[in-house]
């Protein structure tokens, strides 16, 4: 791929701006909770647009265009049962305790809602998680670009890196939510050409169909047996795994989202946020999913378009990078690698602010310093944006020299999250669940999950403790250690917390369903800015979704 | 208070611009596999937005 110097200069534009927003919105960081959470003030359609930016990564982008070419459309599910539903449940049932208990990070939440050790359990597998995740899609971005372009691995990593330090430093989570607001209409416009030339070529949806096995243009069709789709998953672990335990588990409870949404300046926007975001993200697909659908229709056409082999099948991960290469002309490519960087700081501010907060507040704050003033916090999460950035770069030089540790770090990370749901459904709407009910139930989900991942095998991975199960697939396997998990910390978090002392109901309020009483709409709320009615537009618009292309 | 519309817009108008100037020119590298002028049609697309968020914006102020 050559660039020519007007690419150059829209990605020199591109830079000077985020830049520039980072620099203008420096004057509005006065205190810690302004650099850390906005201190509530930021309007529903940024809150809205950045909730989605900041989950919009570049490994989800190269990712899902890669997914799309290898298991087609089925592809969709993690975005219209994988998402929509949990985002609904979010903004219509869990918000009001979020904002309500005008905690300031997810973990405070549970240090609100059951004890310290729980709280912290949370916040530091959350620390650590968010440092991995923004190592590994550093090290992902900067491997594409040596490869794609012939740039320095070290240079890419350090410059998009130090950008987005530089107006996160400055601006704190406004200017993070602000720049993924920009970055997302970069990604929408940036990609959208590519999946409509790509389609075209490829002779319109109905050329695609043709030309590929029915399973490539169904997302539900082939689901009745795992050996029906390239997936290798069922109807039951697709729905309960990913669609409930792994959706929920991360739309309900990722500090990463809900920091976005707990930014808003009102209760009504604070339940709208994921709400709104719910309509582009399900369109998301065709412009990420079905451009790698097209390209495996291409390689059928012999219009000199192909992807390169490795081992016995594809390189798929290089899909959205090679089609670029071949619709986009200089000039557009430029837009559409800017596309792809934008995504890369989106994913990337989103993790560094979650960490500033949690750290701040509920690591430093909570352990190492209380009751300090609050000029020393702000300080500590400016230092901590720096100590972050540098954390994360080392970690993709570490993914650089041993991938199999990586690999590890993300199986671990997938036993910890999986429970998580269960604690927060039993902890919004069961007065009765207690600290040590849910802390118990988080250890034992989380030793169910890595007891099942030991006991059973998917393509060559796991059973490192006996062999009793084989799924067809690893991501049948995932889906159903989250499953196991899930039930497992659902049901130890019932029988510990009715054999511990439960909390006066005096102390639950704002925190638990039943207790509190819930806020009415805002009289000045109109019809269509009201979430019940939003949630059943969405609800609605999804199902639609699922039928035309099921 | 500061209105993201009126930097964005800028941002969208510029890119838009530049893209236009491109696709009229000629690209230095043509896309191999389609024959669109795809620099200009993108390229209005961007400062179609861009102008509807600029308008937005000022309208405000």
């Amino acid at each position: 791929m050559r660039l020519a110097p007007v690419d150059y200069l829209i990605i020199a534009l591109y830079f000077a701006f985020v830049l520039g927003i980072g620099w203008l919105i420096r004057k509005r960081v006065a205190s810690s909770e302004d650099f850390l959470t906005s201190s509530r003030s930021v309007p529903l359609w940024i809150t809205s647009l950045a909730f989605i930016a900041a989950n919009m990564g570049a490994q989800e982008m190269i990712g899902m265009c890669a997914s799309g070419a290898k298991y087609g459309l089925m592809t969709a599910h993690f975005y219209w049962i994988g998402a929509i539903p949990a985002m609904i449940f979010v903004g219509v049932f869990m918000m009001p305790f979020y904002y309500g208990s005008r905690a300031r990070s997810v973990p405070e939440y549970l240090r609100l809602r059951f004890d310290e050790k729980t709280r912290t359990f949370n916040a530091v597998t959350f620390a650590a998680m968010t440092v991995f995740s923004s190592g590994i899609s550093m090290y992902a971005l900067g491997r594409l670009f040596q490869l794609v372009l012939g740039w320095s691995f070290t240079a890419s990593v350090l410059l998009s890196a130090g950008i987005v330090l530089a107006y996160t430093y400055l601006g704190g989570l406004t200017s993070a939510m602000y720049n993924e607001v920009l970055q997302f209409f970069l990604i929408v416009l940036g990609f959208t050409p590519l999946a409509m030339l790509a389609v075209h070529r490829a002779g319109g949806w109905e050329g695609i169909s043709s030309r590929l096995p029915a399973m490539m243009t169904h997302s539900w069709a082939y689901t009745y047996s795992p050996s029906a789709n390239a997936m290798g998953v069922e109807v039951f672990g697709l729905v309960m795994g990913l669609g409930f335990v792994l959706s929920f588990g991360y739309w309900c409870t990722d500090f990463l989202v809900i920091q976005r949404a707990l930014a808003a300046n009102s209760m009504t926007a604070a339940r709208n946020t994921p709400l709104v975001a719910a309509f582009p993200k399900m369109l998301i697909p065709f412009i990420v999913i079905v451009p790698g659908i097209a390209a495996m229709a291409l390689m059928q056409m012999n219009v000199g378009y192909s992807l390169p082999p490795k081992g016995s099948g594809y390189d798929y991960d290089l899909t959205l990078t090679t089609l670029m290469a071949s619709f986009y002309p200089s000039g557009l490519l430029g837009v559409g690698l800017t596309a792809l960087m934008a995504s890369f700081m989106s994913g990337m501010a989103g993790n560094i602010t979650a960490l500033n907060t949690v750290w701040t507040y509920d690591i430093y704050q909570g352990h190492i310093r209380k009751g300090a003033p609050d000029s020393h916090y702000l300080m500590v999460g400016r230092l901590t944006t720096i100590v972050g950035t540098g954390l994360s770069i080392a970690t993709a030089y570490l993914a650089q020299l041993y991938n199999n540790i990586m690999d590890l770090l993300q199986l671990v990370f997938g036993f910890v999250n999986a429970p998580l749901f269960a604690t927060f459904l039993l902890g919004m709407f069961w007065k009765r669940a207690t600290g040590h009910g849910a802390f118990t139930g988080l250890l034992a989900g989380t030793g169910a999950a890595a007891l099942t991942h030991g006991l059973t095998l998917a393509e060559g991975k796991g059973a490192w403790i006996a062999r009793l199960h084989e799924f067809p697939s690893t991501m049948a396997q995932n889906f159903w250690i989250a499953i196991v998990a899930w039930t497992t910390c659902f049901l130890a978090t019932i029988v510990v917390s009715l054999l511990t002392r439960p909390r006066p109901e005096s102390e639950l309020v704002n925190l638990v369903y039943g207790i509190t009483r819930l806020p009415p709409p805002e009289p000045q709320a109109r019809w269509y800015q009201r979430p019940a009615v939003l949630a059943v537009v969405v609800g609605i618009s999804c199902l639609l979704l699922n039928i035309w292309f099921g | 208070m500061w209105d993201l519309r009126l930097p964005s817009g800028l941002f969208f108008t510029l890119i838009g611009l530049i893209l236009c100037a491109t696709g009229l020119a000629g690209p230095t590298h043509p896309a191999p596999l389609t024959e669109v002028n795809v620099n200009l049609y993108a390229g209005a697309g961007m400062l179609a937005f861009g102008g509807v968020m600029l308008w937005l914006g000022l309208r405000r102020s």
